[in-house]
């Protein structure tokens, strides 16, 4: 039976306590910012820097493992290059996009491109265009990954 | 081989996406979510090599 003490206590914080879901809440600018550059840096960082362990982890392994399988199956690390022909865009536009969607991966793309991986073409390996697929797809994971830590360091999710 | 690469994309996009799917809390949600995506990625794919394969060009 519950005595009077009990009942008379503070019931919001009781409640709130009891609570099986932690209320999200906003971090400070500086946490957000700091979120958002490790996150691209270190895919995953943002989330482990918010206290996010088990996602942040997740990410690490699995998009520094996507990108390194993409310089495994000889990938090509993209960057802008000058277009052939003369254009309004000074760089031919789909190599932009490409580094801009490689480069999401961060240290991966930064570290690969000074020691010289993945920057020398191999198109007549088997593997190329699956090695660029995955290349891609590391950094433009990430970039979703990066958004995610933005919203949960705003208060925006949990 | 094709094949397998385009699973193994489908399974790495489908769990970065169902980590970060804002309506759901529970790991078991979550998991579910992430089969739908997969399941998705792998029959859309599916679906347009079958449509394409007659195509010549």
């Amino acid at each position: 039976m519950q005595t009077r003490d009990d009942l008379s206590g503070d019931v919001p914080r009781v409640y709130r306590d009891a609570s099986p879901y932690e209320a999200p809440r906003a971090y400070p600018a500086g946490r957000r910012m700091a979120a958002v550059l490790l996150g691209w840096l270190v895919p995953g960082a943002g989330h482990l820097i918010l206290g996010k362990l088990g996602r942040g982890l997740l990410f690490l392994v699995l998009l520094t493992g996507t990108f390194v399988l993409g310089l495994a199956l000889h990938g090509r690390l993209f960057w802008p290059t000058p277009a052939e022909t003369p254009s309004a865009l000074y760089f031919d536009l789909i190599t932009v996009l490409w580094f801009l969607a490689q480069v999401g991966s961060g240290l991966c793309y930064i570290i690969s491109y000074l020691f010289g991986f993945g920057t020398t073409p191999i198109p007549e390996a088997a593997t190329f265009e699956y090695g660029n697929t995955f290349l891609f797809l590391a950094g433009l994971l990430n970039y979703l990954v990066i958004y995610d830590a933005y919203d949960i360091a705003a208060g925006r999710k949990r | 081989m094709h094949v397998l690469m385009m699973s193994l994309y489908a399974a790495i996009a489908a769990t970065v996406l169902a980590a970060i799917e804002p309506r759901h809390d529970s790991l078991r949600d979550r998991f579910i979510h992430g089969l739908k995506v997969f399941g998705s990625f792998l029959g859309i794919g599916l679906l347009l090599s079958w449509i394409l394969f007659p195509i010549p060009w």
